[in-house]
């Protein structure tokens, strides 16, 4: 449904994104992560034909966004970073342009009626826009992107500045839009775009680093991560031990972490499961083991990895498999 | 378009601006209409009215376009147009419209008076109706130039304050052409020079070579704008 092959975008000297392909199917949910700055939201402004590109391409739904611009954006809903709304007007005037702006066919009536009802701005409907605080004003922006049921949304931080409970209302609704819409979304929020999204793009200074589902992220990242354990005992000979334990490929000592404790990493080989049989080992010799933990990946963690400029280069290639 | 226009319209008279250029143009009219009944010769109307109020017209002109982009680009909400399944073209052409219209409403409304002198005196239509069409073209071609300058920049005050640098040079650049020594440029001066082109109008001549040359302006200006809101895009 969305196609952006190869965009980049210079601002004069700066390269605000570089070389981002992804092509998205209809009906998925895709979440937009990266840092401030890193690129998402100047990526949806090119995609939405707000800007265009230095060099590369988009399409939406087959229609090139410069060549064939009307047709593609009609196609899209978009919900900028700051909604845009006329302060002049009420959410009902408002509603009532974006209608004709946008060149909607539904039933007018019955369409904004039924756009306010799923938003939750029934209420406010014929107060000036000035006046909505600003949770109201974002629901208004959203209502504005669903005018006329495009079957993109792409939606910049679409819960910011609303209450919690509004948060998982517009989170629900996106997911129930997600059946039959194909929409990306921009957050700051990881644990909503692990809700929400099935699929997650991390965009870092310009650059995807990673492209995936939510899982695959966390599996794929822990796979060269090891098992974490502290044990009461002397310290080589544990270290000799481990290693020469079936599945174990790797280990290694942090040293003494409390008087007579050490800390050790040991990483097994991929697939196997060697906490048994390490508990079992530690056992017999007779080294309580203190604590152990997986290092199982949060989205936290691999959204911070990736972002923080280590190993990003490698983990695309796998996040893709 | 049509969304634009009524939107922009719409907005004139949600804020004060419309209402005031109105009411502050209609204010000054009525002061040169009653000082036309004063002498109490209505052949007095086409020179003394509308001859003094032109300028003022001019003046006015830079209030009525200042907001026109240059809010929307400082709101955001120029998102939502270039956005929206239309061109930038109509884009634009909605904006100027809507603030020709403003204009166009406060030229006709200089005409009331005139319909009620009328009632007693025998008016010479002619030269009255010659000034309005001159003043509303010149106006239009005006109003395209204010849009544009407001396309380039973020700021009303900078926009407005260029608008008038530009609507005074217009009206005083005829003059140059009586100083110029050098015919070929003077003949140029003359012939660019809205005002000298604006004077036929007031004798009620309907010079088509003019009424064709300030559509022409609002083309290239609508053109331009349009082409200033699309490299936006390329900064």
């Amino acid at each position: 449904m969305i196609e952006v092959k190869h965009l980049t975008k210079r601002y004069g000297v700066n390269t605000a994104i570089n070389d981002v392909s992804f092509s998205i199917e209809k009906g998925t949910i895709v979440g937009f992560l990266g840092p401030n700055g890193a690129g998402k939201s100047t990526t949806m402004n090119i995609i939405t034909g707000y800007l265009s590109a230095s060099s590369g391409s988009v399409t939406v739904g087959g229609f090139d966004i410069l060549d064939e611009a009307n047709e593609a954006k009609k196609l899209i809903g978009y919900l900028p970073e700051f909604p845009p709304l006329y302060m002049d007007m009420t959410v009902k005037e408002y509603l009532d342009f974006m209608y004709g702006l946008k060149k909607v066919k539904l039933p007018k009536e019955k369409h904004i009626k039924e756009i306010c009802r799923l938003v939750k701005i029934e209420n406010v409907y014929n107060r000036l826009i000035a006046n909505l605080s600003k949770g109201y004003k974002q629901r208004v922006g959203i209502a504005q992107a669903l005018l006329g049921n495009p079957p993109v949304l792409i939606l910049d931080e679409p819960t910011v500045g609303l209450d919690p409970k509004q948060i998982i209302e517009i989170r629900n609704l996106i997911k129930t839009l997600g059946r039959n819409h194909t929409i990306i979304l921009s957050s700051h929020i990881l644990s909503e775009v692990q809700a929400v999204c099935e699929r997650i793009l991390i965009i870092n200074a310009g650059t995807l680093v990673a492209d995936g589902t939510p899982d695959r992220l966390s599996h794929d990242l822990s796979n060269d991560h090891s098992i974490i354990i502290r044990a009461d005992g002397p310290e080589n000979e544990i270290l000799h031990a481990i290693k020469a334990m079936d599945h174990v490929v790797d280990a290694h000592s942090f040293g003494e972490k409390e008087p007579g404790v050490y800390e050790f990493s040991v990483e097994g080989d991929p697939g196997a499961d060697i906490r048994r049989d390490l508990f079992a080992l530690m056992t017999r010799n007779g080294w309580p083991i203190l604590s152990m933990h997986n290092t199982d990946l949060t989205l936290e963690d691999v959204f911070l990895r990736l972002t923080s400029g280590t190993q990003s280069g490698t983990f695309l290639k796998k996040g893709r498999n | 378009m049509f969304a634009i226009f009524k939107r922009e319209l719409k907005s004139y008279f949600n804020s004060p601006i419309g209402y005031v250029v109105l009411a502050v143009l209609l204010l000054l009219f009525g002061y040169f209409y009653y000082t036309v009944l004063i002498y109490g010769i209505s052949q007095y109307i086409a020179t003394s009215v509308y001859g003094n109020m032109f300028t003022m017209c001019m003046m006015i002109i830079p209030i009525i376009t200042m907001k026109s982009l240059s809010e929307d680009k400082k709101n955001k909400t120029d998102q939502a147009l270039i956005t929206a399944p239309v061109g930038v073209t109509s884009i634009v052409l909605g904006k100027f419209l809507a603030a020709f219209c403003v204009y166009a409403i406060a030229m006709l409304l200089t005409l009331v008076p005139s319909l009620i002198i009328s009632m007693f005196s025998d008016l010479a239509w002619g030269p009255i109706i010659g000034n309005v069409v001159g003043s509303m073209l010149y106006g239009a071609a005006m109003i395209s130039i204010g849009v544009f300058i407001s396309s380039l920049t973020e700021s009303q005050v900078i926009a407005a304050i260029s608008t008038f640098g530009v609507s005074i040079l217009m009206i005083v650049i005829g003059s140059a052409s009586s100083i110029v020594n050098n015919a070929f440029i003077a003949q140029i001066v003359n012939w660019l020079s809205f005002n000298t082109r604006y004077q036929t109008f007031t004798t009620g001549i309907f010079n088509i070579s003019s009424v064709v040359y300030f559509i022409s302006v609002v083309a290239v200006f609508v053109f331009l704008t349009a082409r200033k809101i699309e490299s936006r895009r390329w900064s």
